[in-house]
């Protein structure tokens, strides 16, 4: 029997970070099924998939972590999973849809955006904001899967555009792939 | 995940660009149409209307919403009339018209297009009936569009047609002077018309194609204009110079996105009402809206007078540019593809009449070099039926020489002079009448008939 794991790894970044990770996942005989990392404010997060064998705990694995010698503090959760994560979890669903909103920055946007989200069964997939000038970007990638009506969720998206001053604009995952990726 | 600037790009695009699919067109065969009674035929043209299109409107609108790009305009073009009425007579006809705009109406398209004859070699009696019945058809429909081809690259030019024309168009305009002649601007003369252009005009379901069909128009000269601006500055702040190949490529790179969206929108539509996809229109169509223009485009490469020296050869390039992105972007191209210069429709170029920089010589030869031809331009409704025949004369040689499409769209309106304008507000938008210079000389010419025979490249078998 083997085991899965996902490991959740939070640093100030520095080079190196990766490598000592997936090298104590190595070390302790385990397979690297996914990864993904991103970096923010000079932070960087990463969550990764393994298989270790069944002798292999999340303890142990946090302790090999904790063992490395690292001039940054390595924040790491490690939990076991079943099942393990679907091979095909990089499909996307096909009602996937990105919004973007803009507007003047303050506090409570994403709350604002990801609450109407949540209000009507939207599943948001990934989100990335930026800042520029006083002007607050949000694109979000959503999945759309269990909504019925797009024309009633354009309706009350307008309604909460107007509402809260923003420009937000819904359109299909298609359209951003036929204008920006050649097809293979 | 794609990239948030590759989003945010493709979000302007849409929302201060104007990007938008500028027309579906469903092309649909009515040649089994006719019966042995014009009003059986037309009963029977209606109900193949209602029964191909009667979900067309509802479905474009629905992939629109779906997808989060506008659909402006939902057309339908039909096999080219005079076939369908083989042996019907004038009267017939303006029947038929009649009937294609109930069915439209009834289908709730914007415009119909396929009023239509093919006469490039030789009138039938029915085209000649066609013919005469123009005017009352044009003034008796709204939305019924009328085309006619009366010359190809293959077969010469048809003159004994094109000497009936220019009085034709006159009397269309006249059929409508309380529109300001507008019924001349519902019918254009071709070379080599397509049997596949999803625009207006001239769109026609060609004999060539299948039962039903969807064609696509793409459009975006303001999505053109405006990366063009954003590349200009950029390289300006910048300090890095600029050179027109680089130019080329943008407007290719533009044109390939703008391309892309009218294929996925077409393929969507026609997989929902099952029926077979036919082309993507890549065509720069410019609309009255400030910021759509084609003209524009002209003025931000480097023209400050539309018109001036420079302009010829700038249209050249947009043109190629345009075909170069398109062709790689969708999977069949079709139609007419390139930049139109539509006066009327295109603010930029209207202004240039009014300011004398753009006059109807340079129009002509800026017509060797794109998409159709001397398209909506207003002129006095004083110029003569042979002048306004030896204008088309001209224009016709232009495609039938350089094997291209070329077509003249003139609205003589009646009682309006060189100094007035004319609106007819919406898409088909509004200029000052542009001067002809020249007028009545051309009589003895258009007098002969008889036909052009087709130039010597024409022999390729």
């Amino acid at each position: 029997m083997s085991r899965e794991m996902v490991i959740s790894v939070m640093s100030k970044d520095r080079t190196g970070i990766v490598a000592d990770i997936t090298g104590a996942i190595y070390e302790l005989g385990g397979d690297l099924a996914d990864l993904n990392q991103s970096t923010l404010g000079g932070y960087l997060t990463m969550i990764l998939f393994a298989t270790f064998d069944e002798g292999v705990s999340p303890a142990m694995l946090r302790e090999k972590i904790d063992a490395i010698d690292s001039p940054t503090t390595l924040d790491v959760v490690a939990r076991e999973i079943t099942p393990a994560p679907s091979s095909e979890h990089s499909e996307l669903p096909r009602k996937t849809y990105i919004m973007t909103t803009q507007g003047l920055n303050r506090k409570g946007l994403v709350y604002g955006i990801s609450s109407f989200c949540f209000r009507h069964d939207i599943n948001i997939l990934d989100l990335a904001t930026t800042i520029m000038a006083d002007t607050y970007t949000m694109v979000l990638q959503l999945d759309l899967s269990r909504v019925e009506s797009i024309a009633e969720v354009r309706s009350a998206l307008d309604t909460y555009a107007h509402e809260e001053g923003l420009q937000v604009v819904l359109q299909h995952h298609d359209l951003f792939k036929v204008t920006n990726e050649i097809p293979f | 995940m794609l990239r948030s600037d590759q989003i945010l790009a493709t979000v302007e695009m849409i929302q201060k660009e104007n990007l938008d699919v500028r027309t579906v067109t469903m092309g649909i065969n009515l040649l089994d149409c006719r019966a042995s009674s014009i009003g059986q035929t037309c009963r029977n043209i209606e109900e193949r209307i209602s029964e191909r299109a009667g979900k067309f409107v509802e479905t474009c609108n629905f992939v629109s919403r779906k997808l989060g790009i506008p659909v402006v305009n939902k057309r339908i073009s039909i096999t080219p009339i005079s076939l369908v009425g083989a042996g019907f007579n004038r009267d017939d006809f303006v029947a038929l018209a009649k009937s294609l705009d109930r069915a439209a109406a009834v289908v709730e398209v914007d415009i119909l297009g396929g009023f239509s004859a093919q006469v490039e070699k030789g009138m039938t009696r029915t085209d000649r009936e066609y013919i005469h019945s123009l005017p009352e058809a044009l003034r008796e429909s709204k939305t019924v569009c009328a085309s006619i081809n009366i010359a190809s690259s293959q077969k010469g030019i048809n003159m004994d047609a094109l000497a009936m024309l220019g009085p034709t168009i006159k009397d269309i305009a006249e059929q409508t002077a309380d529109q300001g002649g507008f019924g001349a601007a519902k019918f254009v003369v071709f070379c080599n018309q397509p049997g596949d252009n999803p625009f207006m005009a001239g769109a026609i379901h060609g004999v060539e194609e299948a039962d039903t069909v969807l064609n696509v128009g793409v459009s975006g000269p303001g999505v053109i204009a405006r990366s063009l601006e954003k590349l200009i500055t950029s390289r300006q702040s910048d300090e890095i110079g600029l050179k027109l190949d680089e130019i080329a490529e943008e407007i290719k790179q533009t044109t390939f996105r703008v391309t892309r969206c009218g294929e996925l929108v077409g393929r969507q539509v026609s997989d929902i009402l099952g029926v077979s996809f036919g082309v993507v229109d890549l065509s720069l169509a410019p609309t009255p809206t400030v910021g759509d223009s084609v003209g524009e485009i002209l003025h931000i490469l480097g023209v400050d007078a539309i018109g001036a020296p420079g302009s010829t050869a700038i249209l050249a390039m947009l043109n190629d540019a345009v075909k170069k992105g398109g062709i790689f972007a969708s999977k069949t191209v079709g139609g007419l593809s390139g930049a139109f210069i539509p006066v009327m429709e295109d603010s930029v170029l209207a202004e240039a009449v009014g300011k004398g920089h753009l006059c109807l010589e340079k129009l002509e030869a800026m017509t060797c070099v794109c998409s159709v031809g001397i398209d909506m331009v207003a002129i006095p409704g004083s110029v003569d039926g042979d002048t306004i025949s030896a204008i088309i004369a001209d224009e016709m040689a232009l495609g039938m020489v350089n094997n291209k499409t070329t077509a003249v769209r003139l609205i003589p309106v009646p009682g309006k002079e060189v100094g007035d304008s004319i609106s007819f507000g919406g898409l088909f938008g509004a200029s000052p009448i542009m001067p002809v210079r020249n007028v009545g000389k051309s009589s003895r010419f258009i007098g002969w008939g008889g036909r052009i025979p087709a130039p010597v490249h024409s022999f390729k078998n």
